[in-house]
């Protein structure tokens, strides 16, 4: 399970390494305008990002197309968050399940709770009073399930991030609902490629399913590192794709396309291997470095999420809750192919920082 | 949005360097009450930087904190009741935070900051 990813040479690097300005327009489709293209020009999204494409430079364009990325995420947040924790609690992440088990609906709150467990394991993240993390930071951290469960489980002092407002606001009525938002947990909405805090202020950085939203992963896990106190837990849970072979350049265009759908319906910016992570952290002198591909752990969640959705409540709260979010839930069964090809990856990268 | 949050914001906005502390406007504050935990406050005190905490509180209306503080005042009882009010009991619910070297302001709302850059900013 402790497998260091070969660091094999993917194009998403090379736009990581800031290229020259021809291959910046060659990469272009790594651009998170570019993303919500697809083949048509079908979504809100593609017409807007047709229209600056064809009158910018590529920098300004980058910059706008952030800008819209960033207000689709928020976006789709604040509309679909309701939804979820109405269905599935407070954790918005994939469960942790033995191999080829059939979960019933009730399993998969422990299977979600087990999923934060395994990854603190992994990582090593120490749990004796003295060694173990005082404060916390949860980048990406939805309606607060991570944060509050982390800040319980360590006594310690948690700050989480979102583009959502709306997400914010929830996760601070449910800490307060909870007893604990007055001494342990607080809320922001903040830009985790911005994050609001001074350098080295946190034991453990923790991202949970956010990793995929970052149109820049690099300033992201510079980010995760600088804020990061030294000796401090650096914890990644992401959906990346596949590693690229050595001969290969790029993923193939079938899968390009697939990943492009599902992009497009919960607003990804260009997807990137766990190998690109690691060679990311390895560029910035972090220490332990290990990933590992749990993709056959999570296997029954997607096929549960379509349970949920296919039942009276779950189709009569989509039908109110808004397009994005039933374009979100069309999305799933994408999801399910993205992994059944191999081609989606559910990946843990974990490290520390130095002291 | 409590004091012991706002010890730990800062603004970064692309090349300002002295973007810590943030500087609060008022202009609703509640304050809540909160258990007291002296375990808490001993081991978050070291994070916490004292003159942002004083000077905060200040602006809350609260001057019952001494300017300088060491760990030789956590014995004392009087010392953390009042480090626990001022860190955890006073809530900002609607202002702004300002950045001290730029004058960019942040909006406060329902207790939550908003701490979004522009996109000229970063």
């Amino acid at each position: 399970m402790n497998t260091l990813f070969r660091t094999t040479e993917s194009p998403f690097l090379q736009y990581l390494n800031q290229p020259s300005t021809s291959d910046r327009r060659r990469r272009i489709s790594s651009l998170p305008v570019r993303i919500g293209l697809g083949r048509s020009t079908r979504t809100g999204l593609a017409k807007t990002t047709t229209r600056m494409m064809a009158s910018s430079s590529s920098a300004a364009t980058e910059t706008v197309g952030r800008e819209v990325l960033k207000k689709g995420i928020a976006d789709f947040y604040d509309e679909s968050s309701g939804i979820w924790e109405d269905i599935w609690g407070d954790h918005m992440h994939h469960g942790f399940y033995n191999p080829d088990v059939q979960a019933s609906i009730s399993d998969h709150r422990s299977a979600q709770i087990r999923m934060i467990e395994e990854s603190l394991s992994f990582a090593g993240v120490p749990e004796d009073s003295l060694k173990k993390p005082k404060s916390i930071v949860d980048v990406g951290c939805g309606i607060g399930g991570s944060s509050r469960y982390l800040a319980r489980k360590y006594g310690a002092q948690c700050q989480g991030i979102t583009l959502s407002p709306v997400q914010a606001q929830r996760a601070q009525a449910l800490a307060a609902a909870q007893g604990l938002a007055d001494k342990q947990v607080s809320f922001q909405v903040a830009d985790a490629l911005q994050q609001p805090f001074p350098d080295g202020q946190f034991d453990l950085v923790w991202s949970m399913e956010s990793g995929e939203h970052m149109p820049d992963k690099k300033k992201f896990v510079s980010e995760l590192a600088r804020v990061a106190a030294p000796g401090a837990t650096i914890i990644m849970v992401t959906w990346c794709h596949r590693d690229l072979s050595p001969s290969e350049d790029s993923l193939k265009p079938e899968e390009e396309k697939l990943l492009n759908k599902i992009c497009d319906a919960y607003y990804l910016p260009a997807w990137c291997s766990a190998a690109d992570y690691v060679k990311l952290l390895q560029s910035l002198s972090l220490q332990d470095i290990k990933a590992a591909d749990w993709s056959q752990y999570v296997a029954p969640f997607w096929p549960a999420v379509i349970r949920s959705a296919l039942t009276w409540k779950g189709l009569t709260s989509l039908l109110r809750s808004g397009w994005k979010t039933m374009k979100g839930a069309l999305a799933m069964p994408l999801m399910i192919e993205g992994y059944q090809k191999d081609l989606i990856k559910f990946a843990i990268i974990t490290c520390r920082k130095p002291k | 949005m409590r004091l012991l949050t706002h010890n730990m914001l800062s603004c970064n906005i692309k090349g300002v360097t002295n973007g810590f502390p943030l500087r609060l406007e008022v202009e609703k504050f509640v304050e809540k009450e909160v258990d007291f935990s002296a375990e808490f406050l001993r081991n978050i005190f070291p994070k916490i930087e004292w003159k942002a905490l004083v000077d905060a509180s200040r602006s809350m209306g609260y001057s019952q904190l001494p300017d300088e503080a060491d760990s030789s005042m956590l014995d004392s009882d009087d010392f953390l009741k009042k480090f626990h009010h001022a860190l955890l009991e006073l809530h900002l619910e609607e202002g702004v935070l300002i950045c001290p070297e730029t004058g960019r302001r942040f909006p406060v709302n329902k207790g939550i900051p908003n701490m979004l850059l522009h996109e000229d900013e970063v």
